[in-house]
Protein backbone atom coordinates (compact mmCIF):
# COMPACT_ATOMS: atom_id res chain seq x y z
CA UNK A 1 0.00 0.00 0.00
CA UNK A 2 0.88 3.36 -0.84
CA UNK A 3 1.58 6.25 2.00
CA UNK A 4 -0.75 7.91 -0.31
CA UNK A 5 -3.35 5.22 0.42
CA UNK A 6 -2.03 4.71 3.99
CA UNK A 7 -2.52 8.83 4.64
CA UNK A 8 -5.78 8.86 2.89
CA UNK A 9 -7.35 6.12 4.78
CA UNK A 10 -6.52 7.67 8.25
CA UNK A 11 -7.65 11.06 7.54
CA UNK A 12 -10.91 9.50 6.28
CA UNK A 13 -11.20 7.23 9.52
CA UNK A 14 -10.88 11.05 11.54
CA UNK A 15 -13.21 12.75 9.17
CA UNK A 16 -16.17 10.27 9.97
CA UNK A 17 -15.39 9.57 13.59
CA UNK A 18 -19.06 10.91 14.47
CA UNK A 19 -17.80 9.91 18.61
CA UNK A 20 -16.00 13.36 18.46
CA UNK A 21 -18.79 15.19 17.52
CA UNK A 22 -20.00 15.56 21.14
CA UNK A 23 -16.51 16.20 22.60
CA UNK A 24 -16.09 19.00 19.97
CA UNK A 25 -19.06 20.73 20.82
CA UNK A 26 -18.25 20.77 24.59
CA UNK A 27 -15.15 22.25 23.84
CA UNK A 28 -16.67 24.74 21.56
CA UNK A 29 -18.95 25.96 24.67
CA UNK A 30 -16.52 26.69 26.26
CA UNK A 31 -14.14 28.63 24.11
CA UNK A 32 -17.86 30.66 23.56
CA UNK A 33 -18.11 31.11 27.46
CA UNK A 34 -14.64 32.55 27.53
CA UNK A 35 -15.20 34.93 24.85
CA UNK A 36 -18.39 35.59 26.83
CA UNK A 37 -16.61 36.64 29.87
CA UNK A 38 -14.73 39.01 28.15
CA UNK A 39 -17.63 40.95 27.43
CA UNK A 40 -17.55 43.81 25.06
CA UNK A 41 -14.32 42.78 23.98
CA UNK A 42 -14.92 39.17 23.23
CA UNK A 43 -14.93 40.49 19.43
CA UNK A 44 -12.51 42.48 18.92
CA UNK A 45 -10.49 39.54 20.44
CA UNK A 46 -11.45 37.24 18.63
CA UNK A 47 -11.05 39.40 15.26
CA UNK A 48 -6.73 39.74 16.39
CA UNK A 49 -6.85 36.48 16.42
CA UNK A 50 -8.20 35.27 13.47
CA UNK A 51 -6.05 37.89 11.64
CA UNK A 52 -8.62 40.08 10.44
CA UNK A 53 -6.08 42.90 10.70
CA UNK A 54 -3.48 40.93 9.18
CA UNK A 55 -6.03 39.97 6.01
CA UNK A 56 -5.26 36.49 6.04
CA UNK A 57 -5.79 33.58 8.97
CA UNK A 58 -2.89 34.27 12.10
CA UNK A 59 -2.64 30.67 12.74
CA UNK A 60 -0.38 29.36 9.90
CA UNK A 61 2.02 32.54 10.22
CA UNK A 62 2.16 31.36 14.57
CA UNK A 63 2.79 27.82 13.92
CA UNK A 64 6.23 28.57 12.28
CA UNK A 65 7.42 29.07 15.70
CA UNK A 66 6.65 26.46 17.92
CA UNK A 67 7.72 23.87 14.84
CA UNK A 68 10.82 25.82 14.36
CA UNK A 69 12.23 25.84 17.65
CA UNK A 70 11.26 22.26 18.52
CA UNK A 71 13.10 21.27 15.04
CA UNK A 72 16.25 23.70 16.47
CA UNK A 73 16.06 21.72 19.70
CA UNK A 74 16.38 17.86 17.93
CA UNK A 75 19.24 19.50 16.16
CA UNK A 76 21.05 20.43 19.15
CA UNK A 77 20.23 17.12 21.56
CA UNK A 78 21.08 15.12 18.17
CA UNK A 79 24.60 16.93 18.64
CA UNK A 80 24.77 16.61 22.61
CA UNK A 81 23.96 13.00 22.19
CA UNK A 82 26.33 12.12 19.26
CA UNK A 83 28.88 13.54 22.06
CA UNK A 84 29.94 16.72 19.94
CA UNK A 85 27.55 19.71 21.39
CA UNK A 86 29.38 22.29 22.79
CA UNK A 87 29.42 23.68 26.46
CA UNK A 88 26.13 26.06 25.65
CA UNK A 89 24.34 23.27 23.37
CA UNK A 90 22.27 22.03 26.54
CA UNK A 91 21.56 26.00 27.43
CA UNK A 92 20.24 26.39 23.69
CA UNK A 93 18.35 23.62 23.55
CA UNK A 94 16.36 24.54 26.87
CA UNK A 95 16.04 27.98 25.29
CA UNK A 96 14.69 26.91 22.03
CA UNK A 97 12.22 24.84 23.49
CA UNK A 98 10.81 27.45 25.83
CA UNK A 99 10.57 29.93 22.61
CA UNK A 100 8.30 26.95 20.84
CA UNK A 101 6.34 26.39 24.01
CA UNK A 102 5.33 30.20 24.49
CA UNK A 103 4.56 30.24 20.06
CA UNK A 104 2.24 26.77 21.12
CA UNK A 105 0.04 28.48 23.18
CA UNK A 106 -0.48 31.49 21.09
CA UNK A 107 -1.09 28.88 18.36
CA UNK A 108 -3.54 26.94 20.53
CA UNK A 109 -5.15 30.55 20.98
CA UNK A 110 -5.38 31.56 17.18
CA UNK A 111 -6.01 27.52 16.40
CA UNK A 112 -8.82 27.10 18.70
CA UNK A 113 -10.63 30.35 17.48
CA UNK A 114 -10.87 29.59 14.28
CA UNK A 115 -11.68 26.05 14.65
CA UNK A 116 -14.80 26.71 16.30
CA UNK A 117 -16.42 27.66 13.07
CA UNK A 118 -15.62 24.50 11.33
CA UNK A 119 -18.26 21.85 10.23
CA UNK A 120 -18.44 18.56 10.26
CA UNK A 121 -15.09 17.16 8.68
CA UNK A 122 -13.12 19.63 9.26
CA UNK A 123 -14.13 19.99 12.68
CA UNK A 124 -13.54 16.35 13.56
CA UNK A 125 -9.51 16.91 12.22
CA UNK A 126 -9.57 19.75 13.61
CA UNK A 127 -10.15 18.66 16.99
CA UNK A 128 -7.05 16.08 16.95
CA UNK A 129 -5.07 18.02 15.73
CA UNK A 130 -5.58 19.89 18.86
CA UNK A 131 -5.37 17.14 20.36
CA UNK A 132 -1.94 16.06 19.29
CA UNK A 133 -0.79 19.71 19.69
CA UNK A 134 -1.83 20.29 23.23
CA UNK A 135 -0.17 16.38 23.39
CA UNK A 136 3.48 17.92 21.95
CA UNK A 137 3.12 20.84 24.69
CA UNK A 138 2.58 18.61 27.04
CA UNK A 139 5.69 16.51 26.47
CA UNK A 140 7.92 19.42 25.86
CA UNK A 141 7.07 21.20 29.31
CA UNK A 142 8.04 17.81 30.63
CA UNK A 143 11.06 17.72 28.63
CA UNK A 144 12.04 21.36 30.32
CA UNK A 145 11.28 20.22 33.84
CA UNK A 146 13.58 17.07 33.25
CA UNK A 147 16.12 19.28 31.84
CA UNK A 148 16.31 21.60 35.12
CA UNK A 149 16.36 18.20 37.24
CA UNK A 150 19.04 16.87 34.80
CA UNK A 151 17.28 13.98 33.76
CA UNK A 152 19.12 14.50 30.17
CA UNK A 153 18.39 11.44 28.40
CA UNK A 154 14.62 11.23 29.15
CA UNK A 155 14.30 14.95 28.34
CA UNK A 156 15.64 14.40 25.17
CA UNK A 157 13.78 11.19 24.33
CA UNK A 158 10.66 13.10 25.19
CA UNK A 159 11.60 16.09 23.43
CA UNK A 160 11.69 13.53 20.25
CA UNK A 161 8.20 11.49 21.03
CA UNK A 162 6.89 15.61 21.10
CA UNK A 163 8.74 16.20 17.53
CA UNK A 164 6.90 13.17 16.06
CA UNK A 165 3.79 13.83 17.30
CA UNK A 166 3.91 17.89 15.87
CA UNK A 167 4.91 16.20 12.74
CA UNK A 168 1.87 14.12 12.56
CA UNK A 169 -0.26 17.27 13.44
CA UNK A 170 1.38 19.71 10.80
CA UNK A 171 0.45 17.09 8.39
CA UNK A 172 -3.48 17.33 9.94
CA UNK A 173 -3.04 21.24 9.74
CA UNK A 174 -2.15 20.58 5.94
CA UNK A 175 -5.35 18.70 5.11
CA UNK A 176 -7.06 21.37 7.33
CA UNK A 177 -6.23 24.40 4.55
CA UNK A 178 -5.52 22.16 1.56
CA UNK A 179 -8.15 19.68 1.87
CA UNK A 180 -10.82 21.33 3.61
CA UNK A 181 -9.93 24.93 2.73
CA UNK A 182 -10.48 26.33 5.98
CA UNK A 183 -8.91 29.71 6.27
CA UNK A 184 -8.81 29.86 2.53
CA UNK A 185 -10.79 32.76 0.60
CA UNK A 186 -14.13 31.39 -0.54
CA UNK A 187 -15.05 34.54 -2.24
CA UNK A 188 -15.85 34.64 -5.89
CA UNK A 189 -12.42 35.02 -7.71
CA UNK A 190 -13.39 35.68 -11.18
CA UNK A 191 -12.98 39.23 -12.92
CA UNK A 192 -16.55 38.63 -14.48
CA UNK A 193 -18.69 40.42 -15.68
CA UNK A 194 -16.38 42.78 -17.41
CA UNK A 195 -18.89 45.00 -19.34
CA UNK A 196 -21.90 46.42 -17.61
CA UNK A 197 -24.36 43.41 -17.12
CA UNK A 198 -28.10 44.05 -16.29
CA UNK A 199 -29.18 41.97 -12.76
CA UNK A 200 -32.45 42.99 -11.56
CA UNK A 201 -35.37 45.24 -12.04
CA UNK A 202 -34.95 48.22 -9.94
CA UNK A 203 -38.25 48.15 -8.50
CA UNK A 204 -37.69 44.29 -7.23
CA UNK A 205 -34.98 46.24 -4.60
CA UNK A 206 -36.40 47.48 -1.02
CA UNK A 207 -34.49 49.82 0.72
CA UNK A 208 -31.73 48.22 3.55
CA UNK A 209 -32.59 44.49 2.38
CA UNK A 210 -29.73 42.50 0.82
CA UNK A 211 -30.83 40.69 -2.16
CA UNK A 212 -28.93 37.64 -3.82
CA UNK A 213 -29.05 37.66 -7.72
CA UNK A 214 -26.57 35.63 -9.81
CA UNK A 215 -24.54 36.83 -13.18
CA UNK A 216 -22.84 34.25 -15.06
CA UNK A 217 -23.15 31.47 -12.63
CA UNK A 218 -21.09 33.78 -10.14
CA UNK A 219 -23.80 34.80 -7.30
CA UNK A 220 -23.58 38.72 -6.04
CA UNK A 221 -25.73 40.56 -3.54
CA UNK A 222 -27.59 43.82 -4.20
CA UNK A 223 -28.49 46.30 -1.66
CA UNK A 224 -30.35 49.71 -2.31
CA UNK A 225 -29.08 51.94 0.49
CA UNK A 226 -29.45 55.75 0.65
CA UNK A 227 -30.71 56.06 -3.33
CA UNK A 228 -27.73 54.04 -4.35
CA UNK A 229 -27.24 50.20 -5.32
CA UNK A 230 -24.22 48.96 -3.76
CA UNK A 231 -23.06 44.75 -5.63
CA UNK A 232 -20.84 42.71 -3.40
CA UNK A 233 -19.90 39.08 -3.88
CA UNK A 234 -22.92 36.83 -3.00
CA UNK A 235 -20.12 33.83 -1.31
CA UNK A 236 -18.68 34.42 2.04
CA UNK A 237 -14.93 34.52 2.20
CA UNK A 238 -14.89 32.83 5.31
CA UNK A 239 -16.56 29.51 4.44
CA UNK A 240 -18.78 30.48 1.55
CA UNK A 241 -22.12 31.00 3.28
CA UNK A 242 -25.14 32.44 1.27
CA UNK A 243 -24.92 36.16 1.74
CA UNK A 244 -27.79 36.46 -0.73
CA UNK A 245 -29.84 35.39 2.68
CA UNK A 246 -27.62 37.42 4.90
CA UNK A 247 -29.29 41.15 6.47
CA UNK A 248 -28.02 44.42 7.33
CA UNK A 249 -26.93 45.75 10.58
CA UNK A 250 -25.54 49.47 10.85
CA UNK A 251 -25.07 49.29 7.32
CA UNK A 252 -22.90 46.47 7.00
CA UNK A 253 -23.90 43.09 5.02
CA UNK A 254 -23.64 40.11 7.98
CA UNK A 255 -23.28 36.30 6.85
CA UNK A 256 -26.33 34.32 8.17
CA UNK A 257 -23.56 31.29 8.86
CA UNK A 258 -20.98 32.42 11.68
CA UNK A 259 -21.68 36.44 11.79
CA UNK A 260 -18.67 37.96 9.64
CA UNK A 261 -20.03 41.62 8.44
CA UNK A 262 -18.93 43.64 5.77
CA UNK A 263 -18.50 47.09 4.69
CA UNK A 264 -20.57 47.24 1.43
CA UNK A 265 -18.81 50.52 -0.36
CA UNK A 266 -15.17 48.23 0.20
CA UNK A 267 -16.18 44.79 0.80
CA UNK A 268 -13.51 44.67 3.61
CA UNK A 269 -14.53 42.83 6.86
CA UNK A 270 -15.70 45.04 9.40
CA UNK A 271 -15.66 41.72 11.98
CA UNK A 272 -14.82 38.10 11.37
CA UNK A 273 -14.63 35.40 11.52
CA UNK A 274 -13.91 36.36 7.43
CA UNK A 275 -9.95 37.40 7.24
CA UNK A 276 -10.65 38.28 3.54
CA UNK A 277 -12.70 40.78 1.48
CA UNK A 278 -15.62 40.52 -0.70
CA UNK A 279 -15.38 41.45 -4.25
CA UNK A 280 -16.74 44.35 -5.21
CA UNK A 281 -18.39 45.11 -8.32
CA UNK A 282 -19.46 48.91 -10.10
CA UNK A 283 -23.48 49.31 -10.57
CA UNK A 284 -25.42 51.98 -12.37
CA UNK A 285 -29.50 52.05 -13.35
CA UNK A 286 -29.77 51.99 -17.27
CA UNK A 287 -33.42 51.78 -18.16
CA UNK A 288 -34.76 50.81 -14.84
CA UNK A 289 -32.20 48.07 -14.24
CA UNK A 290 -29.30 47.20 -12.26
CA UNK A 291 -26.31 46.83 -14.36
CA UNK A 292 -23.14 45.73 -12.76
CA UNK A 293 -19.39 45.39 -13.98
CA UNK A 294 -16.57 43.62 -11.98
CA UNK A 295 -14.42 46.33 -9.76
CA UNK A 296 -11.17 46.41 -10.66
CA UNK A 297 -8.78 46.14 -7.34
CA UNK A 298 -5.98 47.05 -6.14
CA UNK A 299 -5.65 43.65 -5.06
CA UNK A 300 -5.39 40.27 -7.69
CA UNK A 301 -8.42 38.86 -7.60
CA UNK A 302 -7.56 35.62 -5.24
CA UNK A 303 -6.74 32.27 -6.79
CA UNK A 304 -6.67 33.54 -10.25
CA UNK A 305 -3.64 33.90 -11.58
CA UNK A 306 -2.61 35.27 -14.92
CA UNK A 307 -2.22 32.11 -16.88
CA UNK A 308 -5.99 30.90 -15.84
CA UNK A 309 -7.48 33.90 -17.11
CA UNK A 310 -5.66 33.83 -20.01
CA UNK A 311 -7.14 30.30 -20.75
CA UNK A 312 -10.74 30.94 -20.15
CA UNK B 1 -47.95 17.07 17.12
CA UNK B 2 -45.28 16.10 15.07
CA UNK B 3 -41.84 17.00 15.60
CA UNK B 4 -41.51 19.46 13.35
CA UNK B 5 -44.64 21.42 14.31
CA UNK B 6 -43.77 21.26 17.85
CA UNK B 7 -40.77 23.16 17.19
CA UNK B 8 -42.34 25.37 14.24
CA UNK B 9 -44.86 26.32 17.31
CA UNK B 10 -42.12 27.27 19.46
CA UNK B 11 -40.35 29.35 17.04
CA UNK B 12 -43.66 31.56 16.42
CA UNK B 13 -43.10 31.86 20.42
CA UNK B 14 -38.96 33.01 20.13
CA UNK B 15 -40.20 35.27 16.58
CA UNK B 16 -43.27 36.86 18.37
CA UNK B 17 -41.11 37.78 21.68
CA UNK B 18 -38.78 39.36 19.76
CA UNK B 19 -41.22 41.24 17.62
CA UNK B 20 -42.74 42.83 20.57
CA UNK B 21 -39.23 43.74 22.33
CA UNK B 22 -38.60 45.56 19.36
CA UNK B 23 -41.47 47.39 19.30
CA UNK B 24 -41.24 48.64 22.89
CA UNK B 25 -40.13 52.33 23.24
CA UNK B 26 -36.98 53.24 24.89
CA UNK B 27 -39.79 54.60 28.03
CA UNK B 28 -41.09 51.17 28.62
CA UNK B 29 -38.07 49.84 30.25
CA UNK B 30 -40.01 46.99 33.00
CA UNK B 31 -41.82 45.63 29.86
CA UNK B 32 -38.32 45.88 28.19
CA UNK B 33 -36.76 43.56 31.00
CA UNK B 34 -39.62 41.28 31.41
CA UNK B 35 -39.74 40.38 27.31
CA UNK B 36 -35.89 40.34 27.15
CA UNK B 37 -35.83 37.57 30.29
CA UNK B 38 -38.73 35.70 29.06
CA UNK B 39 -36.69 35.24 25.60
CA UNK B 40 -33.90 34.23 27.67
CA UNK B 41 -35.62 31.59 28.65
CA UNK B 42 -37.45 30.23 25.55
CA UNK B 43 -33.94 30.39 24.09
CA UNK B 44 -32.52 28.61 26.82
CA UNK B 45 -34.78 25.94 26.63
CA UNK B 46 -35.63 26.19 22.85
CA UNK B 47 -31.53 25.56 22.33
CA UNK B 48 -31.89 22.70 24.53
CA UNK B 49 -34.28 20.36 23.70
CA UNK B 50 -33.27 20.82 20.16
CA UNK B 51 -29.34 19.60 21.32
CA UNK B 52 -30.61 17.10 23.45
CA UNK B 53 -33.17 15.46 21.17
CA UNK B 54 -34.18 16.80 17.58
CA UNK B 55 -30.85 16.89 16.52
CA UNK B 56 -29.44 13.93 17.07
CA UNK B 57 -32.42 12.33 15.71
CA UNK B 58 -32.05 13.67 12.34
CA UNK B 59 -28.42 13.42 12.27
CA UNK B 60 -28.61 10.58 9.76
CA UNK B 61 -31.47 12.31 7.72
CA UNK B 62 -29.99 16.25 7.44
CA UNK B 63 -26.70 17.38 6.51
CA UNK B 64 -27.48 20.85 8.21
CA UNK B 65 -26.77 20.18 11.30
CA UNK B 66 -23.32 22.00 11.79
CA UNK B 67 -25.08 25.36 10.39
CA UNK B 68 -27.77 25.01 12.59
CA UNK B 69 -25.54 24.56 15.52
CA UNK B 70 -23.62 27.85 14.26
CA UNK B 71 -26.70 29.79 13.94
CA UNK B 72 -27.54 28.78 17.71
CA UNK B 73 -23.80 29.91 18.26
CA UNK B 74 -25.09 33.37 16.63
CA UNK B 75 -27.97 34.22 18.56
CA UNK B 76 -26.58 33.49 21.73
CA UNK B 77 -23.48 35.54 20.71
CA UNK B 78 -26.24 38.13 19.82
CA UNK B 79 -28.28 37.66 22.86
CA UNK B 80 -25.11 38.31 24.83
CA UNK B 81 -24.74 41.70 23.70
CA UNK B 82 -28.70 42.46 24.06
CA UNK B 83 -28.56 40.91 27.48
CA UNK B 84 -25.49 43.16 28.62
CA UNK B 85 -27.48 46.55 27.31
CA UNK B 86 -29.19 48.94 29.43
CA UNK B 87 -32.87 48.77 28.53
CA UNK B 88 -33.31 52.53 27.87
CA UNK B 89 -30.16 52.08 25.57
CA UNK B 90 -31.11 54.34 22.53
CA UNK B 91 -29.45 51.21 20.41
CA UNK B 92 -31.30 48.32 21.96
CA UNK B 93 -33.81 48.42 19.88
CA UNK B 94 -31.20 47.84 16.50
CA UNK B 95 -29.60 45.20 18.62
CA UNK B 96 -32.50 43.10 18.99
CA UNK B 97 -33.56 43.93 15.55
CA UNK B 98 -29.96 41.93 14.86
CA UNK B 99 -30.99 39.06 17.06
CA UNK B 100 -34.56 39.09 15.49
CA UNK B 101 -33.29 38.52 11.72
CA UNK B 102 -30.04 36.45 12.76
CA UNK B 103 -33.74 33.96 14.56
CA UNK B 104 -35.60 34.37 11.53
CA UNK B 105 -32.99 32.58 9.37
CA UNK B 106 -32.46 30.24 11.33
CA UNK B 107 -35.62 29.26 11.90
CA UNK B 108 -36.53 29.38 8.29
CA UNK B 109 -33.29 27.36 7.84
CA UNK B 110 -34.92 24.55 9.94
CA UNK B 111 -38.59 25.04 8.90
CA UNK B 112 -37.87 25.37 5.04
CA UNK B 113 -34.78 22.72 4.47
CA UNK B 114 -34.02 20.49 7.81
CA UNK B 115 -37.42 19.72 8.84
CA UNK B 116 -38.20 18.61 4.95
CA UNK B 117 -35.21 16.30 5.07
CA UNK B 118 -36.20 15.03 9.07
CA UNK B 119 -39.91 13.78 7.20
CA UNK B 120 -37.22 10.90 6.24
CA UNK B 121 -37.65 9.17 9.92
CA UNK B 122 -41.19 8.90 8.61
CA UNK B 123 -44.67 9.63 10.62
CA UNK B 124 -44.74 7.66 13.58
CA UNK B 125 -41.12 8.32 14.55
CA UNK B 126 -41.73 12.08 14.15
CA UNK B 127 -45.04 11.83 16.18
CA UNK B 128 -42.96 10.25 19.40
CA UNK B 129 -39.65 12.76 19.17
CA UNK B 130 -42.69 15.53 18.82
CA UNK B 131 -44.01 13.97 22.28
CA UNK B 132 -40.71 13.65 23.78
CA UNK B 133 -39.96 17.43 22.75
CA UNK B 134 -43.07 18.43 23.94
CA UNK B 135 -42.81 16.64 27.42
CA UNK B 136 -39.71 17.79 27.82
CA UNK B 137 -40.35 21.55 26.97
CA UNK B 138 -42.50 21.48 29.52
CA UNK B 139 -40.32 20.08 32.22
CA UNK B 140 -37.83 22.29 31.51
CA UNK B 141 -40.33 25.77 31.63
CA UNK B 142 -40.92 24.42 35.01
CA UNK B 143 -37.61 22.89 36.47
CA UNK B 144 -35.51 24.54 39.12
CA UNK B 145 -31.82 23.69 37.80
CA UNK B 146 -33.38 25.70 34.07
CA UNK B 147 -34.00 28.93 36.50
CA UNK B 148 -30.78 28.31 38.71
CA UNK B 149 -29.24 28.38 35.00
CA UNK B 150 -30.96 31.21 33.82
CA UNK B 151 -29.75 33.46 36.46
CA UNK B 152 -26.62 32.71 36.16
CA UNK B 153 -26.22 33.18 32.53
CA UNK B 154 -28.38 36.75 33.42
CA UNK B 155 -25.81 37.43 36.33
CA UNK B 156 -22.36 36.18 34.58
CA UNK B 157 -23.67 38.59 31.74
CA UNK B 158 -23.79 41.93 33.53
CA UNK B 159 -20.78 41.12 35.84
CA UNK B 160 -18.81 40.86 32.22
CA UNK B 161 -17.31 44.46 30.29
CA UNK B 162 -20.56 45.86 29.51
CA UNK B 163 -21.32 45.76 25.61
CA UNK B 164 -20.65 49.04 23.71
CA UNK B 165 -21.87 49.30 20.09
CA UNK B 166 -20.62 45.94 18.08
Amino acid sequence: MSVRTLLERAVGTVERWQVLDAPGYQVEHAISLTFLLSGRYARRLQDVLHGVWLGHPLHPFLVAVPIGSWGAAAVLDGLDAAGRGGPGTGQAARAVIRLGVAGAVASAATGLTDWQHAHDEARRVGLVHGTLNGTALALYTWSLADRTRGRATRARLTAAAGYAVVLASGYLGGVLSYRHRLGVDHSESRRDPRRFTPVAEVADLTEGRPVGVYVDGVPLVLVATGGEVRAVGGRCPHLGGPLGEGWLHRGELVCPWHGSRFHLDTGEPAQGPSTAPLPCYDTRIHDGRVEVRRRARWRTPTATTAVEEASR
Amino acid sequence: MKADEVLTAHHDVLRGLLRDLAETTDAETERRRQLRDELLRQLEIHTQIEDELFYPAVRNVSPLLSLAHAEHRQIDDQLATVMRMAVDDPEFVPEVRMLEKTLRHHTMEEEQRMFPHSHALGEDRLEELGEQLRARQHELARSGGMRLIIRLKRATLRLTPTAGPS
